[in-house]
């Protein structure tokens, strides 16, 4: 009765009776997977180092693009690591920390996904060679805590402030942060887009910016260059009626969220009609009460009608021919935005309908698309400027998706950048300065802190030779370099030159980043390694067999 | 006992029920608690590891705390079971100091061991162990310092020391200082006399850096779900009126199941005025109470959300019970079932409002609350399972906190007590004659596996350490412990590594019970019907 039928308890927890069988403790042993020590450690490396692998090439401006096939056949083309790493669907824990942790540098900066992973695996990199040197994990935890305050207060000294009345700046910033995406090409086009939303909802004496004003809509079609900014709101609807005119001019809007119908009570309710007589009557009372609302309507002095609902046929009617453009099936959240940017208020039912409840806006047109029958809906110069859309075009569903995000990510660094106007130097710069200083410190530091110093700052190197790399330079040779002029000119601003525009210093090509992206990549990068460094014991559960 | 196979087979209890019993039987219920212990050794102290477990569903936990450990290992092992219960009871009693119970409780059965295959009877050693237990409560109790809770500068910092003590081992040790403040006072903000720590609302939003916790004397809830025209509501307002409804403001049948009949046409628009007139005068009535800000329990439906925007009022729905619960605690006033005779008293105020971005959400909070007998702490972090992490570690340091408030002496911690303790049951044990003195310096000798494994798990030489440790607290010095800052030994009482001596107290009491509980046990009969499809030659007599 020996090993037979025994479960694999090569790595399970394991304690043996007086007669020196094994039994069992914790429920399904056999199929649970278990990593101890060291090795647990260095395993986590590895698998943190393989996912940085497959997003360090997007890295900078000369980054190359992935392509990721989803299960349904969609494809998705970007080099913005965060998405990358979510559409991965990977299975190793640690490999989906560090999802989280690009998605949550994506939450809360919205730029740097990319390089926060990539800092993070160098920084764990290192940490398995000081590990092999026999040096206690959480011990190069703390180490790499100290070093981080360092580089965060060296990141402090050399920040500029910018004055960020002045546009040109966050033009700059935001293309800096559009130079790694496919629309590169049209980069000056789409910053002053991502400036131009910004500042029109952006609340200058909070310093807050609700992006829930900025509406992103795309459509494929057209290049990437037609894309543009509409101040105002873009609706994926028609006129509801053929025969409307497709432009109208000073309207009024009437903002309503009931349908086009004779009102219903919602309790249960039943009406016999027994008569000819009666089933007349109802006919009346209806074609009554589409008159009495359009009725309302005029008296409101509306000249289109947006309803969250849909219309009766009979009323489509009755509002063509009393000269009122409708939409109907709007969005709730469309419905809000419209009422917002139009100051209209949202009215509940027709009789609640007055002139001071309309929204008001300069002109609706009905945009059309090529020889496709697409068609969409613009308000503009409405009264409240405070809400736009931003209408991204482009030749396949790929580019456009891309478009998309690339927007999202200048529309974050120039909201970065409204929240605190410090910037620090794109092209690996920032990263150079404070592994100067980092490694400065480390020869100050008493005991094993010395170690980990040193290892943060060969961690940080790692951004400005990737860069290096991926734009085709010679990695060693550049970050030498570089360094050497940092030092010797001591000067922060000096960066990898991706483009070769011919100079190093990154002031001179406009490439900066905000403050708080850097910081908080540092910060996100170092607590997690602590977090990895720190799993000594690993137990997974088999998966459920049914 | 190996003849079982020859005795021919009597059968008293039914088919494919497991029994076994005898000494054998204690050995092998040690024997699964040391294989427990041995897994949440490596989490003890302020070098201790995490542990990151994956549950079946795929979820992952990724933990120092043993408690948590206990409860995610799905234990089966009905011995190895108790030593999950003595931690979940720590838990609930204490908060902290889980790991410490559970290694406590393996090493007093370690030391059992030997004296159960020495031939001892285990009657002697609970005995003696329960004799070492009550020995080691009132030298605790004779020992621990007690901090004059009339100073307030000085109370604050004992609680400011018990936190940090309780976070060295947990992921945020490097940001103690932070958080340490953010503990103390979240507990202060509380009801002195109730101290319910439920009235401290923790909010995890991810992203950002742990740092940028944030710490609210009053209340934070996330954006609930809204209705087109929420966005045209203003977001802020200082002494603002609130009103908290537990009332379903929507357009909506008031009578569920009830059908109209509806006779004539006319009748038909009056049966719709009167639904919308129902409505209209709760919101009339609500408006007319001068409230600024309508919160409620159920939904709130669009056209309420309409009318209020249209008279520049703030309202969410569909708050969560807690929530509503710390709101009225914070704002005062009562919550609300009718719209109908709603008094000013009824009201709340609070000094600001306002709905702020926090991450990727949107937050409202009530901050600078009159009543302010809560708070809330919104945790951020890189990872969901960061967050995670560092509200458990926060939910022991607020226990430890309250633990503190209530009873406040204190004992030094880094295996200080424990190794003093364990010198004074040494002592002890050579004034009595018998077995007895064999099994209280047996007790004295598993009180240093917590100093051990300390440095242990730092990677420090252990017994170089011990040697140290036991030759100082012999010549006196009663607080030194293990220092791992200088990687030696020191008066932690100096060093401000305290602990509020209620958590060793029961610490050692209930590891001392669990112990006793399963030296006494010589018998399990298992009654699994589902262990019938194992293999069906062969009693297995281990508690397979």
């Amino acid at each position: 009765m020996a090993a037979q039928g025994m479960p694999d308890l090569s790595n399970a927890i394991v304690a043996q009776d007086e007669m020196g069988r094994p039994f069992i403790i914790v429920r399904d042993q056999g199929k649970k997977q278990r990593k101890h020590g060291i090795e647990a450690t260095k395993s986590h490396i590895l698998a943190a180092r393989s996912v940085a692998s497959i997003v360090k090439t997007s890295l900078g401006p000369r980054g190359l693009d992935k392509i990721l096939i989803s299960q349904d056949g969609d494809i998705t083309i970007t080099n913005d690591g965060a998405t990358i790493l979510t559409q991965m669907d990977l299975d190793n824990q640690i490999a989906k920390l560090l999802v989280e942790l690009s998605r949550s540098q994506d939450d809360e900066i919205g730029d740097g996904t990319t390089g926060v992973v990539v800092l993070a695996s160098a920084l764990l990199d290192q940490a398995l060679e000081l590990i092999e040197k026999g040096i206690h994990p959480i011990k190069i935890a703390n180490g790499f805590d100290e070093a981080c305050k360092i580089a965060i207060d060296q990141l402090d000294k050399v920040a500029d402030v910018v004055p960020i009345e002045d546009e040109s700046y966050l033009l700059k910033a935001a293309k800096t942060s559009l130079g790694s995406k496919i629309v590169s090409k049209s980069h000056d086009h789409f910053s002053q887009m991502a400036v131009d939303a910004v500042m029109a909802v952006a609340d200058l004496e909070r310093k807050d910016v609700d992006f829930e004003l900025i509406k992103i809509e795309k459509k494929v079609g057209g290049s990437i260059e037609d894309s543009l900014l509409i101040k105002g709101v873009l609706l994926d609807k028609d006129f509801s009626h053929p025969q409307m005119p497709k432009q109208v001019k000073d309207c009024k809007i009437a903002i309503l969220t009931c349908p086009f119908e004779p009102p219903k009570p919602k309790t249960k309710h039943k009406l016999d009609i027994s008569t000819v007589e009666e089933f007349k009557l109802l006919q009346e009372y209806e074609t009554k009460k589409f008159q009495e609302m359009i009725d309302l309507v005029k008296q409101s002095e509306a000249n289109v009608v947006a309803c969250q609902w849909g219309f009766d046929d009979e009323a489509n009617h009755l509002l063509l021919s009393n000269g009122l453009n409708a939409i109907r099936w709007i969005g709730g959240s469309e419905l809000e935005l419209l009422a917002i940017a139009t100051n209209g208020r949202i009215v509940p039912r027709f009789e609640d309908l007055s002139p001071e409840k309309l929204g008001s806006a300069g002109i609706v047109r009905e945009l059309e698309f090529g020889t496709t029958r697409d068609r969409m809906l613009v308000i503009e110069d409405c009264s409240n400027s405070k809400a736009v859309t931003c209408f991204i075009r482009g030749s396949n569903e790929m580019i456009t998706a891309e478009g998309v995000r690339a927007l999202h990510d200048s529309l974050c660094v120039v909201r970065n950048l409204i929240r605190d106007n410090r910037v620090v130097y794109g092209g690996g710069a920032a990263e150079l300065t404070c592994s100067l200083a980092v490694s400065e410190a480390a020869d100050k530091q008493k005991g094993i802190d010395q170690y980990a110093f040193r290892a943060f700052a060969s961690a940080l190197d790692t951004i400005p030779m990737t860069l290096a790399e991926n734009s085709g330079l010679d990695p060693i040779e550049t970050l030498s370099h570089l360094k050497s002029k940092q030092v010797n000119e001591n000067s922060s601003r000096l960066g990898v030159d991706c483009l070769g525009k011919g100079t190093n210093d990154m002031k001179e090509l406009f490439v900066i980043d905000p403050y708080i992206g850097k910081r908080q990549q540092l910060l996100l990068a170092t607590q997690l390694t602590r977090m990895i460094l720190k799993i000594n014991d690993v137990i997974i559960s088999g998966k459920d067999e049914y | 006992m190996a003849f079982s196979n020859q005795t021919p087979t009597i059968v008293v209890l039914k088919e494919g029920t497991d029994a076994s019993q005898g000494r054998g039987q204690i050995l092998t219920n040690i024997n699964a608690c040391l294989a427990i212990q041995e897994t949440l050794k490596p989490t003890l102290g302020p070098f201790g590891s995490d542990i990151l477990i994956v549950n079946s569903q795929g979820k992952t936990t990724i933990s120092n705390d043993g408690a948590t450990i206990l409860k995610l290992l799905d234990i089966v092992h009905p011995a190895a079971q108790m030593l999950v219960d003595i931690s979940r009871s720590q838990d609930a009693e204490v908060g902290d100091g889980t790991t410490t119970v559970t290694v406590l409780a393996g090493e007093l059965l370690k030391e059992a061991k030997t004296f159960i295959e020495d031939g001892v009877s285990s009657h002697l050693i609970t005995r003696g162990f329960r004799k070492a237990c009550e020995l080691c409560m009132h030298k605790i109790e004779e020992l621990a310092v007690d901090v004059r809770k009339e100073d307030a500068d000085e109370f604050r910092q004992l609680l400011e020391r018990c936190a940090r003590t309780a976070m060295s081992s947990k992921l945020i040790s490097n940001n103690s200082d932070f958080f340490t403040k953010m503990v103390v006072d979240a507990v202060l903000s509380l009801d002195q006399e109730e101290l319910d720590e439920k009235l401290i609302g923790i909010k995890k939003v991810a992203g950002g850096s742990i740092e940028d916790s944030l710490f609210i004397d009053g209340v934070a809830f996330k954006k609930t779900f809204s209705y087109a025209g929420f966005e045209q509501q203003p977001k802020y307002f200082t002494n603002p009126k609130i009103v908290c409804l537990n009332v379903e403001l929507e357009l909506k049948a008031e009578k569920d199941n009830a059908e109209v009949r509806v006779e004539q046409v006319k009748d038909y628009q009056s049966i719709v005025d009167a639904e919308w007139k129902i409505i209209f005068n709760k919101l009339e009535e609500i408006t007319s109470t001068g409230a600024n800000i309508v919160l409620s329990k159920l939904p709130i439906g669009d056209l309420a959300t309409q009318y209020f925007a249209d008279r520049n009022i703030f309202c969410a729905g569909r708050i969560s019970h807690e929530d509503m619960d710390r709101i009225t605690k914070a704002i005062g006033g009562n919550v609300q079932s009718t719209c109908s005779d709603i008094t000013p008293a009824d009201l709340g105020t609070c000094a600001t409002f306002e709905e702020v971005q926090i991450g990727g959400d949107r937050y409202n909070l009530f901050k600078g609350c009159p009543e302010a007998k809560t708070c809330t702490l919104i945790l951020r972090g890189g990872a969901e399972q960061v967050i995670a992490e560092v509200e458990r570690s926060l939910h022991d340091a607020i226990m430890i906190v309250k633990r503190a408030i209530s009873n406040h002496t204190v004992v030094a911690g880094g295996g200080a007590i424990e190794m003093e303790l364990s010198k004074y049951l040494r002592d002890y044990s050579r004034t009595i004659a018998g077995k007895q003195q064999l099994i209280i310096s047996a007790f004295a000798k598993a009180l240093e596996v917590i100093p051990r494994q300390l440095c242990e798990n730092a990677g420090l030489d252990a017994i170089e350490l011990l040697n140290i440790l036991r030759s100082s607290h012999a010549k006196g010095e009663t607080w030194y412990g293990i220092d791992f800052q200088k990687e030696s030994v020191g008066n932690n009482m100096k060093n401000f590594i305290w602990e509020p001596a209620l958590v060793k107290i029961n610490a050692i009491s209930s590891a001392t019970e669990a112990a006793t509980l399963l030296l006494s046990v010589d018998e399990t009969i298992r009654n699994d019907e589902q262990e019938q499809a194992g293999p069906p030659q062969g009693r297995g007599r281990g508690a397979f």
